[in-house]
């Protein structure tokens, strides 16, 4: 087999793992390497679906000894395996790195053998890119569950990032569909890692101060391969945030690639609209100082589909609203709906020299479509500026599209019963 | 009757122009620069103006330099010249509409608010040329020449090229490589201690040379068939790519051309 066939099929293998972040590690080329590392994160190029690729995502190998219900590479599917050597992978990582297609490895991997021996075998890969070849670019390892603290330590001196993947938010289903996995063996890893990289950043600091996974953590939660409500996602997601201090938190439409009986069928198309839900939240966490109670709660558990999670925390709450741009708190103009980080901040400097208007506010690119409901300007027509909720939600979702009607499809699917069933039922 | 004043379209020669309408009061009515390379978009002589020429004056020039930072700071002259490099038409006049309300002192907070009229079409302005230059780290590609090393074009909206060099020179200080600006004609050369500037013949002659000297090689076929299985068939969205990834890049990068024997060919969806 050769380089190229194995890198398509280990290429093809890890491409379900969603993280390809290459932010939040910052750090110059290392004296007579190459490579260097951008704290904003550089993406590289976006795949035909749309998602970015920034790392060169693989697995070292797909011989998994596992049979998890979701995932491709599990044993008992039929499906070509391969393994790289840790000299074609660095070759590779290096030969794309200095043409600048990626921004540097993302090195995940079926457990082959023990879960120690497959962590030894990515840790070692990267000890070398950063030793040997003194390579300053991104790395992000995937730490094994089961790997002893030994190998998990050194994996974080060599990366940037690390990852766990919970897949399944909660235990029960978790090990339902993946029989080897239970929460215990998921978080040992992730607490192990984020008590190790607390101890490192106390203290007094200096430039020569060791880094320990100075992009810190991420994991990924698949969304509706099993029956979980968004408010469990939520919830699930803002522990993380709090308790392992993640830096992120991925979300995956679940795309049915094996027959299963426990898991939705395989014509189920990925619940792509839940998953941009579910980020838009996930965003509302991190950049807009909302906490997930308010986002959701026990009586409405799902994101609304119409609507996005802001609107709808808006529309629940008219009590704050409108308010007046040139007063109000910048947390408070980061929660007007159609109002982001970037044009709230542009406000917020830009009204202690005058007043902020309409149009003002249009080339800033403020959503006014969304906004002028909720805010109190002299510009925004009177009969805007107190609306009931029942009377803003049709407005403020996006009309559907007339669909035009099919002739033919029509007649191949018939609505009326075939005559055989008629005459059995007289 | 106001004047169109032409000008080589530097900016120190636009900073020219702005001191010599102070200097002898001028009318202007319009600023034109002189480009080579887009000659079809200069636009016709007009009959209500009068034709004027200012040549670049660098001492003129870092005199104005110093007046917007003593009025405004250096991170103001820093934006206008970021904005100024999206070479838009009309970008001139805006940036001559606010250094004529700088430098009247009429309004005393005007330097530092970002949402005037005058500053705001200028701040997003810059803020579109640095999201280029952002963006152009990583679509930057470098094919590997035979004598090991790495040349790539690039044809970017905006004149970024100046902006993006440190950046590459910050992460591969030992090799040697060029970025070549094959719109505007000109590239950043990196010989492992210096960068220069350099001035390169026509469009045409340039592409065909530097995909003569530096073909794509077998790791740029692996990239590509790489690129082509990371895709998820299930989530095809053409749209999202189109938005993420303008469609005016493609022709610079391996991964979205049908055939890569020839580096010029048109890309397809």
């Amino acid at each position: 087999m050769n380089l190229q066939e194995k890198l398509n099929i280990l290429g093809d293998a890890a491409k379900y793992d969603v993280s390809c972040s290459s932010s939040g590690s910052s750090r110059g080329a290392p004296k007579g390497g190459l490579g260097s590392g951008c704290s904003a994160g550089i993406c590289h190029t976006w795949s035909a679906d749309g998602r970015c690729i920034s790392l060169l995502k693989v697995l070292f190998s797909n011989a998994c000894k596992y049979d998890c219900a979701y995932c491709i590479n599990r044993r008992s599917n039929d499906i070509p395996r391969a393994t790289f050597t840790p000299r074609e992978l660095i070759d590779l990582t290096l030969e794309f790195y200095r043409r600048n297609y990626i921004e540097g490895l993302f090195l995940s991997s079926a457990v082959v053998g023990s879960p120690d021996a497959t962590m030894e075998k990515l840790v070692y890969v990267a000890k070398e890119l950063r030793t040997v070849h003194r390579f300053g670019g991104y790395i992000h390892l995937k730490a094994i569950p089961g790997a002893s603290p030994r190998l998990l330590y050194e994996a974080g001196l060599y990366a940037d990032r690390s990852s766990v993947n919970v897949e399944i938010p909660s235990d029960r289903q978790l090990q339902y569909l993946a029989p080897e996995k239970n929460y215990e063996s998921i978080f040992r890893p992730m607490n192990f890692l984020a008590e190790r990289k607390l101890e490192y950043s106390a203290g007094k600091r200096s430039r020569y101060t060791p880094k320990f996974l100075p992009a810190g953590q991420s994991t990924q939660m698949i969304v509706g391969a099993s029956g979980e409500s968004d408010l469990q996602i939520l919830r699930l997601s803002a522990g993380f945030y709090h308790q392992q201090r993640m830096k992120r938190v991925y979300f995956s439409g679940y795309i049915p690639v094996n027959a299963d009986k426990r898991l939705p069928a395989l014509t189920t198309k990925p619940p792509l609209l839940r998953e941009h839900r579910l980020y838009q939240a996930d965003w509302l966490m991190r950049f807009y100082h909302f906490g997930h109670e308010e986002i959701l709660d026990e009586s409405n558990p799902n994101l609304d589909p119409d609507l996005d999670p802001k609107a709808m925390w808006a529309l629940r709450h008219p009590e704050f609203f409108p308010i007046d741009l040139q007063t109000a708190d910048y947390e408070m103009i980061l929660r007007v709906p159609g109002i982001g980080v970037k044009s709230a901040q542009l406000i917020v400097s830009g009204r202690r020299f005058c007043k902020i208007r309409l149009e003002q506010l249009k080339k800033m690119g403020v959503v006014l479509k969304r906004a002028k409901y909720f805010i109190f300007n002299p510009d925004v027509p009177a009969n805007l500026r107190r609306l009931y909720p029942e009377m803003l939600r049709p407005l403020l979702i996006a009309r559907p599209k007339p669909a035009q009607l099919d002739f033919f499809s029509q007649l191949q699917a018939p609505s009326l019963p075939a005559p055989a069933q008629l005459s059995i039922a007289v | 009757m106001s004047l169109s004043i032409s000008y080589d379209s530097s900016f120190d020669g636009f900073l020219s122009v702005v001191f010599e309408t102070y200097r002898q009061r001028l009318d202007v009515g319009d600023i034109v620069p002189e480009r080579p390379y887009d000659s079809d978009v200069t636009p016709s002589v007009d009959l209500f103006m009068q034709p004027f020429h200012v040549e670049t004056n660098a001492d003129s020039a870092s005199r104005l330099r110093r007046a917007v930072v003593n009025m405004a700071g250096e991170d103001v002259l820093n934006l206008l010249e970021t904005a100024f490099r999206s070479e838009e038409r009309g970008v001139e006049m805006k940036i001559l509409a606010y250094l004529r309300v700088l430098f009247s002192k009429s309004d005393p907070g005007f330097a530092r608010n970002p949402t005037s009229s005058e500053m705001l079409p200028l701040f997003l302005l810059a803020r579109a040329v640095r999201h280029e230059a952002g963006g152009m780290l990583g679509m930057v590609r470098f094919n590997k020449a035979p004598d090991g090393s790495y040349i790539a074009e690039i044809e970017p909206k905006y004149d970024i090229l100046e902006m993006i060099v440190g950046h590459f020179r910050g992460r591969f200080p030992n090799g040697r490589w060029a970025i070549v600006d094959v719109k505007r004609c000109y590239g950043a050369f990196y010989d492992g201690r210096h960068t220069e500037i350099l001035d390169l013949p026509d469009t045409d002659t340039l592409s065909r040379s530097i995909a003569e000297k530096a073909p794509p090689d077998e790791f740029t076929r692996m990239w590509k068939s790489y690129y082509d299985t990371m895709a998820i068939k299930e989530r095809l969205n053409p749209r999202l790519l189109r938005r993420c990834l303008p469609v005016r890049y493609w022709k610079h990068l391996h991964e979205r051309q049908q055939n890569l024997a020839g580096p010029a060919s048109r890309p397809t969806a």
